[in-house]
């Protein structure tokens, strides 16, 4: 079919372009979101890596204060200044003095636990099986650096680092406030003071000794540096991160997190998307960048956002097309039964008009003289009339039925009445089919109701002609009367024709309907009168439908509302 | 000669007067000036039998005065660290809140209050500020909510970092540390916090430890306290905390002596042994105490194991010379003040057993039970429950034994304490509360911290 064909085209030219355009949406989506994790990445990276800067040039001038400190000692008092450093830094958690032999401090009840364990930790270094190894190309280039640009952008914010380095670089001379510094730098010509920034890892932990020889002849002395005062200042001093699905972590040689910035839940076996050694002052420490891989944060929230509202717009698409077909298909179905319907009406008008036209010419040429004859065509005339009366009532009901100005007049009647009366008009029509007539559940003068006398005759008659219709093969047309405990009366008429099919039960009453629509249908018809008989039946507060007979054969069920019950 | 010893000796005067050389010369200075810290030596026994070498156990007791009446105190500078990990979510936070408020109320326009609180990161709630608006400062701790994990170290170190602001000034420092869990973020270890402790009492801040519940780590709460020299606390039940904060807070507010330095000096051939309880080194005959801060009414005390030299009856000698250097915080001068403590020698059994100090060796025994219990923890956690109940059982023996020898009331009660907690250790093993009390006990012992 033609409409078919058009209404597949139709979808194939609103699908294949709508499909296309969802699908290149998406796939722009999910690269823009890639190209957002990745840049969101970049920038997790790349403050991980200032981070990470800023630890290696505060430790830097950690170190290099702490060693200028150190060769700031005059040489033969070392025993003197080193272990009231000690006892008063926070950065310095042991101090030694080494000459051959382990000078200070003493392995004994004269050293506390704490040094008798640096003595332990260190043992490799005090037995001289470990050399102290000068790193001289620290010396000289990173050295002056970061001092020589104390105030930078991260210095003048950062007070705690700021503290970190006074008290790197003040203790010895604050001290011993009597040492010159001119005395102090005197140390031999030859030998250049050497020191040395020595990362000691004991128990899996690191550890970090300074120590500074400043004569060849001179004692090798230096501190352990507390990391924990270090770390811990320098922790107070970090940025806050208040990303929740990004995060940064500062991890210790053995993976330990030390601090964590940002507030992401890490599960225990989270990976790190990116990591960053900190500082080569301090060797396996790294920050690590954590990225939530489900990415329900405002970064992946966009692709979701984004992929709703590709949905929205592609279900909106969709139900404009399906409301767009439905309602065309609908109209076409309407402009079909319409056509069909002048088609019938107008075939429906002329069969009566042709019979009286033919009889009332056969009358009007005179030569038809027998008188019984005269009358069988003057009978002929008025039920044909008759006939036309109705289909032309039944047409101008359906109008003013569809612009809901009929109006109704309630009377009080007999029902069996009615139903005799019409039953006696239409014998003549009933008796020609060759049915029977059975008239069931009748009370003598239990029929009284209050409604619209006319319309509900008018319904008798299309359902009865219905049956005369469609069922004139059948043995008999039968009338149930029956009444409700309510007051409401049920009015059957039931035949044994063929029936009506499952599938048509309900579109029988839609106007225009016919279950044969074809002009050439073998039985005439407008489709209207069931549609009217139900809409008059609702209108009254009743209704009327269909239900199938046992073996074959329909039976139409009016319900009658009295309007006097209340 | 004098009689003005402590008061266990009162009974016993008489009879060893004669023996009685002890001159507490610090007590003299204590007359002549109430506010002054009173330092005195005492010997397990006035008299040893003569003959041998013998060990000995020495009490360098310092007496703290009461905080003057009519001197304004120093003013203290305190951060509480609060914990707000969701585990502190119900009672323990409210309670907190409210004893945070409480303790903030109790402070005046001279001192500095910060806040910090910590779950995965930490954050400054209140920066360091005199606590003029105290309704704003209260409403702000009402709004506290909790949230995720622990960080601890990142916590303690806001909190120093907010001390800090006023470090150069003239308070007493104080970090109040609460916390009801494992740290999970940054370092963890006892040994980590206590370096941070001992780094942070270089800088006079001490920390005191409030452990909440039954999931905390007291090892790592006492051990940071402990290097930092200040108070621990098990709060069994978050409805304890505002008595807990109240005494914390009386202590901090009591502070009568800053910076003490313990010297202790033994005379002759007698030679030091060990200190007991107390971190200190022992440089030829020389031994060196430091205890940071005495609190108004407080007595501290440390005890060290000498030998004593071979002898003759009748004879007797100094055996020990103390001098203690604090700082008095009511008029910022360093101040000193000494002990001196003697020994005679006789060969009257009776004599030198009648001439026992009860006050040293009840605290000696004490602290060998503090030490036990420390050891029966360690034991524990070896996974040798019994062993460690088999140290508690033998600690409770020896305190009985002690206890009916000198018919005293209060070794009794240790010993029936000690004794309970061996059988119970016994039955079901050493329990997270347990362990918690012991752990707790033991630092409060040591350390001589007043009781809650």
């Amino acid at each position: 079919m033609t409409n078919k064909r058009s209404i597949i085209l139709f979808w194939a030219l609103f699908l294949v372009p709508t499909l296309i355009m969802a699908g290149a949406a998406a796939k722009l989506l999910f690269h823009e979101q890639e190209r957002i994790n990745r840049s969101a990445l970049t920038a997790l990276t790349q403050r991980a890596e200032s981070i990470a800067e800023s630890i290696h040039l505060t430790v830097e001038t950690v170190k290099d204060n702490l060693i200028r400190s150190l060769e700031g000692i005059r040489p033969e008092k070392p025993d003197q200044i080193l272990p009231d450093w000690a006892e008063n830094n926070p950065l310095v958690r042991n101090v030694f003095i080494f000459k051959d032999n382990l000078v200070y401090p003493v392995q004994g009840p004269a050293s506390t636990t704490e040094e008798r364990r640096f003595i332990t930790r260190y043992d490799a270094l005090f037995s001289g099986r470990v050399p102290f190894k000068a790193i001289l190309e620290e010396k000289g280039t990173g050295l002056k650096q970061a001092d020589l640009h104390p105030a930078s952008e991260y210095e003048t914010r950062n007070i705690s680092r700021k503290q970190l380095l006074t008290l790197s670089r003040s203790a010895p001379e604050v001290r011993a406030p009597a040492e010159s510094k001119s005395e102090a730098l005197m140390p031999d010509q030859q030998f250049g003071p050497e020191s040395g920034w020595l990362p000691w890892f004991f128990e899996n932990q690191l550890h970090i000794l300074i120590w500074v020889k400043a004569s060849s002849s001179g004692p090798v002395y230096g501190l352990e540096l507390e990391l924990m005062t270090l770390m811990s200042r320098l922790v107070a001093g970090f940025p806050a991160m208040t990303d929740n699905n990004a995060s940064l972590v500062l991890m210790d040689g053995s993976s330990q997190h030390f601090h964590r910035f940002g507030t992401m839940n890490l599960p225990g076996k989270a990976k790190p998307a990116a990591q960053i050694a900190v500082s080569p002052l301090l060797p396996h420490w790294q920050m690590a960048a954590f990225m939530d891989p489900k990415g329900m944060g405002p970064g992946n929230g966009f692709l979701i956002l984004s992929l709703i509202l590709v949905g929205i717009f592609i279900v909106a698409i969709f139900s404009g097309g399906l409301l767009l077909t439905r309602m065309t298909l609908r109209n076409i179905r309407d402009a079909e039964q319409k056509t069909s319907f002048v088609s019938s009406v107008s075939h429906e008008l002329k069969t009566p008009l042709t019979s009286i036209r033919m009889y009332a010419e056969l009358l009007l040429s005179g030569r038809i003289r027998d008188g019984a004859k005269k009358e069988t065509y003057l009978s002929v005339i008025m039920t044909e009339s008759e006939r036309l009366t109705r289909l032309i009532n039944n047409v101008l009901d359906f109008g003013r039925l569809e612009q809901g100005k009929k109006t109704y007049r309630i009377t009080g009647f007999d029902l069996d009445t009615v139903l005799y009366q019409i039953i006696d008009a239409h014998k003549i029509r009933i008796k020609e089919k060759g049915l029977d007539i059975i008239i069931t559940g009748i009370r003598e003068g239990g029929c009284r109701i209050h409604s619209d006398r006319d319309a509900l005759e008018q319904v008798i008659l299309n359902l009865m002609d219905n049956v005369l219709k469609y069922a004139d093969k059948g043995r008999f047309i039968k009338f149930i009367l029956g009444k409700e405990p309510d007051g409401t009366f049920l009015f059957k008429i039931c035949d044994d024709g063929p029936g009506i099919p499952e599938s048509h039960k309900e579109m029988i009453f839609e106007k225009f309907y016919r279950i044969d629509n074809s002009l050439t249908a073998a039985r005439p018809g407008s489709g209207l009168g069931l549609s009217i008989a139900r809409k008059i039946m609702r209108d009254l507060k009743g209704d009327l439908y269909y239900e199938p007979m046992e073996n074959t054969g329909a039976c139409f069920t009016a319900r009658i509302k009295d309007h006097e019950t209340r | 000669m004098t009689g003005l010893k402590t008061p266990n000796l009162f009974k016993t005067m008489w009879i060893v007067a004669a023996f009685l050389t002890a001159i507490p010369a610090g007590a003299g200075t204590a007359v002549a000036d109430p506010a002054k810290v009173i330092c005195r030596i005492e010997a397990e026994r006035e008299a040893y039998s003569a003959g041998d070498p013998q060990n000995t156990v020495l009490k360098i007791t310092l007496d703290a005065p009461s905080a003057p009446a009519h001197v304004s105190r120093p003013p203290v500078n305190v951060s509480l660290v609060l914990d707000r990990s969701g585990s502190m979510n119900g009672t323990k936070l409210e309670q907190a809140k409210a004893a945070a408020i409480e303790a903030l109320s109790r402070l005046g326009k001279n001192d500095v209050f910060s806040l910090v609180v910590y779950d995965d990161n930490a954050h400054t709630i209140i920066p360091a500020q005199h606590p003029e608006d105290v309704n704003h400062i209260a409403g702000i701790i009402r709004q506290i909510r909790t949230g995720g994990s622990t960080a601890l170290f990142n916590g303690v170190s806001l909190g120093a970092a907010e001390i800090r602001k006023n470090i150069e000034k003239d308070f007493v420092h104080r970090i109040l540390l609460l916390s009801d869990g494992i740290a999970n973020v940054g370092p963890s270890q006892p040994e980590d916090l206590g370096r941070l402790g001992a780094a942070l009492l270089k800088e006079k801040i001490s920390v005191s430890t409030m452990g909440v519940g039954m999931d905390y780590n007291e090892d790592l709460m006492t051990r940071l306290s402990q290097k930092s020299d200040g108070n621990t606390y098990f709060v069994e039940s978050g409805n304890d905390l505002p008595r807990i904060f109240a005494s914390e807070l009386g202590d901090v507010l009591n502070v009568v002596a800053r910076q003490v330095r313990l010297h202790i000096t033994l005379q002759g051939d007698v030679e030091p042994v060990t200190i007991i309880g107390r971190e200190g080194r022992i440089n030829g005959r020389k031994i060196e105490l430091s205890m940071n801060q005495l609190y108004g009414a407080q007595q501290k005390y440390a005890l060290v194991e000498v030998k004593l030299p071979k002898s003759l009856p009748g004879s007797k000698m100094k055996i020990a010379e103390a001098e203690v250097h604090y700082e008095n915080p009511f008029n910022k001068t360093r101040e000193i003040a000494q002990g001196i403590s003697y020994a005679s020698f006789t060969s009257d059994k009776a004599l030198v057993e009648k001439s026992a100090n009860l006050g040293v060796v009840r605290e000696y025994e004490l602290n060998l039970k503090a030490l036990a219990q420390e050891k029966a923890i360690r034991l524990s956690d070896e996974g040798k429950p019994l062993e460690a109940a088999q140290e508690l059982k033998e600690s409770a023996v020896k305190l009985e034994a002690l206890g009916n020898k000198y018919q005293d009331k209060d070794l009794l009660k240790e010993a029936e304490e000690t004794a309970k907690q061996a059988e119970q250790m016994e039955e079901k093993g050493m329990t997270t509360k347990d362990r918690k009390v012991l752990r707790t006990q033991s630092f409060q012992m040591k350390n001589q911290q007043k009781s809650e």
